[in-house]
């Protein structure tokens, strides 16, 4: 890195933590600082929404996975845009019109304090421990390839992102997510249009296509129903389709997004900016991962992209040995892959060929690293495009791509931050402690709470960073949750019958349904979504038919 | 520049213009599903 990049990082967090900060003077009262008194326009709404669902590690890891995977991930978000457009009929103008500061706010209105509570304290522990590895992941992945202290790249972005969150409120959290996605599109404009120029002269984006598509990388759709296959389309419409519903309706770092729209139409607007963009959008990420494929078919990559072990190697001749070898397996591939694009006779036969011994040199060393470092967890897919940027990229760009990564990591954090700080505030400091405090409290109280968050997730990301597998966890720990929580606003809104014993347990039940089906069965984890929603209604429903009005002193909802 | 907006009541677009754009929505995807489809086709075959 050249000091034009440094200054290129500098000025980006420089610029965003001051245009933060400057949003204070419009958050001096509650429905300010948690809602922008509710009077945003849906473009700002709309883009805001898609930042805070792009984290940094989306950024890094889907290029990555384009790169060794192909482009099949594409097909989780097939089912986004009937997601949003279902939201738009149900929850979005029923959340406007509750006037509510969080979803869970509506469900004591429905339900009762009890309900409200759990949801919101299921909400507050799985995004807190979450936010500890959306920062910690970049971190870690940064600090390997640039070579930057840990600790220091954890307190770097989530410490820069706390101070303008806590000042600033959702007002900040919105805009500067504007300008973050701006950012981040100029940078992946910028390093796409650098990796295009930097093809040899006779080989075209379509020479490279066809290269990635012989070897399967371009699959956008599978038809087979596999319940264990990750990415299908039947997973992408159905079961992500449960995913979203529940992150977008549900999850108060999303719902706050909408709710702070100037009206119902500017909300419903906001969201269906990203039903008609997020495929497309995902489909550009993917495919700079599979240009950076096709990049290094005329480029020798390198064989490891992740070198965090190379410490531990003991055997260093073995690690020569095999390197040598994927030095002839890349020639042997770069002579195949000309003799494709060069139309030769059983040249596509030759080059899969070639790409698979190249695949096993890799593999043989991967493993070998696996073994003696004693890494099982070791992997490389996060490292291939950080690594490429700043091998391959000039001087300034590999400071804006940087900066680009940081602020898909900081727009999510922001959001979740002040989500986090809004649930704390509202449903419990507001409900339990200080019903009838002043408006200059409760954003006091706000301001402390984004901090104390700000602070406890910039532990748990370090925390993290030594625990490998804690991000497996809290992976599954996030889809006990979705499908379940989804579950107890479907009875709330759907089901006439339900009543408050039967949300409360009916959300128990499908927690516990997805701990059951995520150690007993092998369905991959988009399915713990259908699961967990499916099981919520039907026992909420059955249980609260064993109450009646008069035990509970409830009524039908008109 | 302030980005503050000034709270105006707001004229709610009627449903028949959202079923409109929920129609809108739908063919969209599928238009953009099925290009996918096509573009994988078209470079793997």
């Amino acid at each position: 890195m050249t000091l034009l990049d440094w200054a290129v990082i500098a000025a980006y967090l420089a610029y965003v933590i001051w245009d933060g900060i400057r949003m204070t003077k419009n958050s001096g009262n509650a429905e300010g600082y948690f809602l922008a008194n509710r009077s945003l326009p849906w473009w700002a709404v709309g883009l805001s929404v898609m930042a805070t669902q792009m984290s940094a590690i989306t950024l890094v890891g889907t290029t990555g996975q384009a790169y060794s995977d192909g482009m099949r991930f594409v097909q989780f978000y097939y089912g986004l845009p009937i997601a949003m457009i279902i939201l738009c009929v149900t929850l979005v103008p029923f959340f406007h019109r509750a006037n509510v500061f969080t979803a869970y706010e509506y469900l004591e209105r429905r339900f009762d304090a009890k309900t409200r509570a759990l949801t919101s304290f299921f909400f507050l522990i799985s995004r807190g421990l979450a936010i500890g590895v959306i920062i910690s992941a970049p971190s870690i992945v940064l600090s390997i390839v640039l070579g930057w202290n840990l600790t220091l790249t954890i307190f770097a972005i989530g410490l820069s992102t706390t101070v303008y969150t806590m000042f600033g409120g959702v007002q900040a959290v919105t805009w500067t997510d504007v300008k973050q996605m701006v950012i981040i599109f100029v940078g992946l404009g910028v390093c796409l249009t650098i990796i295009i120029m930097s093809l040899p002269t006779d080989v075209s984006v379509g020479d490279g296509l066809r290269l990635a598509g012989s070897l399967g990388k371009l699959n956008t759709i599978e038809t087979s129903f596999d319940l264990k296959e990750k990415y299908t389309i039947w997973s992408g419409i159905f079961g992500s389709l449960f995913l979203f519903l529940s992150y977008f309706g549900c999850d108060q770092s999303q719902v706050q997004r909408f709710l702070t729209a100037k009206s119902v139409s500017e909300g419903r607007t906001s969201l269906l900016m990203s039903a008609f963009l997020k495929i497309p959008m995902q489909f550009g990420i993917l495919f700079i991962g599979v240009m950076v494929f096709v990049f290094y078919q005329f480029n020798q990559p390198p064989m490891l992209f992740n070198n965090v072990n190379d410490s531990k190697i003991t055997d260093k001749g073995k690690l020569v040995q095999l390197q040598d070898q994927y030095t002839k397996d890349y020639e042997s591939r770069k002579t195949a892959a000309m003799q494709l694009v060069e139309n030769k006779p059983g040249g596509r036969e030759a080059y899969v060929a070639a790409q698979k011994k190249l695949d096993g040199t890799k593999k043989e060393a991967v493993d070998f690293v696996k073994k003696e470092a004693n890494d099982s967890s070791y992997s490389d897919v996060n490292y291939v495009f950080p690594t490429f940027v700043l091998e391959n990229m000039p001087m300034g760009v590999i400071g804006l791509i940087i900066a680009a990564i940081f602020a898909a990591a900081m727009s999510s954090i922001a959001a979740e931050l002040n989500a986090l700080a809004t649930a704390s505030t509202i449903d419990f400091y507001k409900r339990f402690f200080k019903p009838n405090a002043s408006d200059r409290e409760y954003v006091t109280f706000g301001r402390i709470a984004t901090l104390v968050w700000g602070l406890f997730c910039c532990v748990a990301a370090i925390y993290a960073s030594n625990l490998g597998s804690l991000i497996e966890v809290i992976n599954k720990f996030g889809s006990f949750f979705y499908g379940s929580l989804l579950g107890v606003f479907v009875l709330a809104i759907g089901v006439k019958r339900a009543r408050s014993r039967g949300a409360f347990w009916g959300l128990l039940f499908g927690i516990a349904s997805v701990w059951v089906a995520s150690h007993y069965t092998e369905i991959e984890f988009l399915w713990f979504n259908v699961v967990g929603c499916v099981v919520t209604v039907v026992a909420g429903y059955l249980i609260s038919l064993t109450v009646t009005d008069s035990d509970s002193g409830e009524t039908a909802p008109a | 520049m302030d980005h503050q907006e000034s709270k105006e009541v707001q004229e709610e677009l009627p449903d028949s213009w959202w079923i409109k754009v929920y129609v809108a929505v739908v063919v969209t995807m599928i238009l953009v599903i099925s290009l996918l489809g096509y573009f994988s086709y078209h470079f793997s075959s």
